[in-house]
């Protein structure tokens, strides 16, 4: 096949792309996180509004004309005026001048309509009483910009980190100077690196495994002291290297996941298969060495035993001591379960998702006093279905990742516990 | 310090909110039961042509997959490709074929496989595999190739001394023509193993039975017609359905004859009070439009003018010497088609044009086309291939709304077809069907349908 400059292509992103030095040092910049995350996103419309413009002069010639605009676009109210004004300055630098109806041969009805992938802006133009001819143009939909941050008046911040097209399963902030960011997702660890007020992507890892994923993918991601990160996904465990430029090796595995915190710490074994864990655990929680096969599990600190969480496939919620397994029935709550230590009220919360009444899901920040979960925070949504809930490695923030349920795509949150606001 | 899960339990539900359902992670196992009117006799994509388009293109996606899918913006991603690349003509494309992935029947997908049934697919294209890549030539450029691919006659297929085999995410467990269809889900499907552990449709049965049946609860997925929309969902039941992907038009069995004929046809075509026609005869079921494709894949449709104008259909005609007696022609198995023939040939009347409905032979006909591709290019060049008009002329590199926009209307100015209204496909679901993301294009995924606790079976790990 020969090669050429214009070819249509469909191709994977290139993996092993180079990395910059990197030092990473943890150190705590939340605020900072706050302030970063969100790529800014301003609709420049001068082009189309330049092509428009150009296409209709053609038609109608210079002279006055009346312009009538039907927005049957998403674009707003305040998108849809602005287009109007530019729409105008381009015209009359033309030669063509805007006047009222009455005044006006030549009638201009401006329509901006949209379809899949673009935005399609028409101009029906009537000469006369039958003289009338249709032109358009067509310029691709911007991305649909993810609310920036959303501050909870109940005490849960969600912070935008991230969003794209394929399925995250796990995200990681690590801190330093530039900060940076680690995606996980069925193909990749992607590696970003803050700078110019973005994300911008440093290096692509492919993972390697040999069987099928699962559907309901899971995995997760875990920095580490003394190299940068794990990953463990269904049947594999990747190991990135601990110097630059970073590499990853990836082996088909049965070991089990850590589903704990640096704290306290606990492993399970995960069904390859599946999208669960089999309810095996490694060392296990006292004397007791299995829990019911289950989704996801909260580790609560007491003074002198820890208490877990399994949010189980059998539906129920599990609470294990090390020695007795109790049920807490229909809770209300979701299959996935995780535990942050916030410093606030009891210094521990369990983080649940649930269900909204408009059927997108949420998180909620519950205490467990004895045995009794009592919620402490309203419930926050996330426009779609939460796909993982994990804490962050040092436990005080969790990772939620949701799809949303209108584009599609799926957006990767820092939830963390606000004290008294 | 430990209190029995009784008092837990009471104590819980004073604080927590009750929310139903929970927002909980897919289910594996159970079986999922489907109807649907339309009577395959054949599981081979290339196999004869149902009546029921949308039917037969939901089975071949539970037992065979395509080089290309198009997802919800139209756009193509990887399936059994995982990467393409064209020249600048795009006359000649290759697609690099995914490694390890076997037919039902065992045997490796390999690039000679896949030329192969492409080849079957599509007599006219020229196919060949170089090692792990198959290229593709065709006689003109074909921009669009990608979103081509992805239609369900180009799945991949074995096909070995009358049996075919597929990669899809089910193979056949049982199979009785037309009647009945078990399958079963594949472990080693490498888009993940479903999480139903097998799927059993039932085929041939009515809209009235299938209603009956899901209100037994003998059937959890059932066909719903358009104007059976907005009928509620129930506790128990919900609705989901598609964008507008089915066009209803008059199509023309000849070519416009005189400038005369062409007047009547237009004055036919101002008549039709396609608002009424929606509103009464279809609950509201469709949009009334005078464009072949709907304004969700072009942008564009509302610019064609739909509303009825008995004023200058008349003006049209007036002055002729004579106008033509037409038969209208509807398909006597569609209880719908026939109410919709007769009120058009009302309005007709009203506009002075004598219309008669028959099940016969006729100069014109109720047509009932599905839009087969959510990518517009694709679903214009299937669209006048099923109503037998010229294939539209595009630029050879085309892949714009304006040159899509051009080829529209030089379509409809050929007077061959009048576009009536767009139709919605839907289903009718039981509550404990979880995940059915019906798609723009109306597909199912039911590879990612699960089903909630108590239809399902035991969790293995």
């Amino acid at each position: 096949m020969q090669s050429a400059s214009h070819l249509t292509v469909y191709n994977a992103r290139n993996p092993h792309m180079p990395i910059a030095p990197s030092r990473c040092p943890r150190a705590a910049a939340s605020l900072l996180l706050l302030l970063l995350c969100l790529p800014a996103w301003a609709a420049d419309w001068r082009v189309p509004e330049q092509q428009l413009a150009a296409k209709i002069a053609a038609a109608s010639g210079p002279g006055a004309v009346s312009l009538q605009l039907n927005n049957r676009s998403s674009l707003t109210r305040t998108e849809s005026d602005a287009i109007r004004r530019g729409l105008l300055t381009e015209l009359a630098s033309l030669g063509v001048r805007v006047v009222n109806a009455d005044q006006a041969a030549v009638t201009v009805e401006v329509s901006l309509s949209q379809n899949l992938q673009n935005y399609v802006w028409l101009a029906e133009i009537h000469q006369g009483a039958n003289d009338s001819s249709v032109v358009m143009i067509a310029t691709p939909r911007p991305e649909t910009p993810a609310a920036a941050q959303e501050l909870s008046a109940l005490n849960i911040r969600k912070t935008l980190l991230w969003t794209q097209d394929t399925r995250i399963l796990d995200a990681v902030v690590v801190p330093g100077n530039p900060q940076h960011l680690i995606v996980l997702d069925a193909d990749n660890v992607t590696l970003y690196k803050f700078q110019d007020s973005k994300w911008q992507p440093e290096q692509i890892l492919a993972l390697a495994h040999q069987h099928p994923w699962p559907r309901d993918l899971r995995g997760r991601l875990l920095l580490r002291k003394d190299h940068l990160f794990d990953a463990y996904l269904p049947g594999v465990y990747c190991r990135s290297a601990a110097a630059t430029p970073l590499m990853i090796n990836c082996y088909e595995s049965d070991d089990p996941w850590p589903v704990g915190i640096d704290l306290l710490p606990l492993d399970a074994f995960f069904g390859h298969t599946r999208n669960f864990f089999t309810g095996a655990l490694a060392p296990g929680i006292g004397k007791q060495t299995t829990a019911p096969a289950f989704y996801s599990a909260a580790p609560l600190p007491r003074d002198k035993y820890t208490l877990w969480l399994f949010a189980a496939v059998d539906g129920q919620l599990h609470l294990l001591d090390g020695i007795t397994d109790q049920t807490a029935g229909k809770l209300g709550w979701g299959n996935d379960v995780t535990s942050v230590h916030s410093g606030c009220g009891s210094g521990w919360q369990v983080l649940a998702s649930g269900a909204a009444d408009n059927g997108t899901d949420t998180v909620r920040a519950f205490e467990v006093a004895d045995r009794e979960p009592a919620a402490v925070t309203a419930p926050i949504d996330f426009g779609g279905g939460i796909t993982a809930l994990w804490t962050e490695g040092e436990g005080i923030n969790a990772i939620a990742v949701a799809r949303d349920s209108e584009t599609g795509k799926y957006a990767a949150y820092r939830l963390s516990i606000a004290c008294g606001q | 310090m430990r209190r029995i899960a009784s008092l837990l339990l009471a104590a819980s539900s004073l604080v927590v909110p009750a929310h139903s359902p929970a927002a909980t992670r897919p289910r594996y196992g159970g079986t999922l039961r489907v109807a649907m009117r339309g009577a395959p006799t054949s599981l081979d994509p290339l196999g004869a042509p149902s009546s029921d388009w949308f039917g037969s293109r939901n089975l071949s996606r539970l037992l065979f997959d395509t080089l290309v899918l198009l997802d919800n913006n139209g756009k193509p991603q990887p399936a059994l490709a995982t990467s393409w690349q064209s020249e600048p003509s795009n006359q000649r494309w290759q697609f690099s074929i995914r490694r390890g992935i076997a037919f039902q029947d065992g045997s490796a997908l390999t690039s000679d496989t896949v030329a192969a049934s492409l080849r079957a697919a599509n007599p006219s294209w020229k196919v060949f595999s170089v090692r792990d890549a198959v290229v593709i030539e065709r006689d003109s450029a074909a921009p669009n190739l990608p979103a081509e691919l992805a239609l369900p006659r180009n799945s991949i297929a074995r096909r070995d001394r009358g049996k075919i085999s597929g990669t899809g995410p089910f193979t056949v467990a049982q199979w009785n023509p037309g009647k009945q269809l078990f399958l079963t889900a594949r472990e080693d499907y490498w888009g993940g193993r479903a999480f139903a552990d097998s799927v059993e449709i039932e085929m041939g049965k009515s809209l009235r039975d299938q209603a009956i049946s899901l209100d037994l609860g003998r059937t959890q997925v059932i066909e719903v017609a358009p104007e059976q929309l907005h009928r509620a969902g129930n506790e128990s039941t919900r609705i989901e359905h598609s964008e507008p992907v089915e066009l209803m038009a008059l199509a023309f069995a000849h070519d416009r004859q005189s400038a005369d004929d062409g007047r009547i046809r237009e004055a036919l075509a101002l008549s039709i009070d396609r608002a009424s026609l929606n509103h009464v005869v279809l609950q509201s079921g469709g949009e009334p439009s005078a464009a072949l494709l709907p304004n969700w894949m072009t942008g564009y449709a509302f610019v064609f003018p739909a509303t009825v104008d008995l004023a200058r259909a008349r003006q049209n005609i007036a002055g002729l010497r004579q106008t033509a007696a037409w038969t209208l022609g509807y398909d006597a198995n569609d209880p719908g088609a026939r109410v919709v023939a007769e009120r058009i040939a009302i309005n007709a009347r009203d506009a002075g044009l004598s219309l008669q409905p028959t099940s016969g032979n006729a100069d014109l006909r109720l047509v009932r086309v599905p839009l087969t591709s959510p990518d517009a290019y694709v679903t214009l060049a299937e669209l006048t291939k099923s109503l037998g008009l010229p294939q539209p002329k595009l630029a050879a590199n085309s892949n714009s709304e304006d040159d899509l926009y051009a080829a529209e209307i030089a379509l409809l100015r050929s007077q061959r077809v009048i576009p009536l209204l767009h139709l919605r496909t839907a289903s009718a679901l039981q509550g404990t069907v979880k995940d059915w993301r019906e798609a723009r294009d109306g597909s199912w995924s039911l590879p990612d349908v699960w089903l909630s606790p108590g239809t399902a079976g035991p969790e293995k790990p």
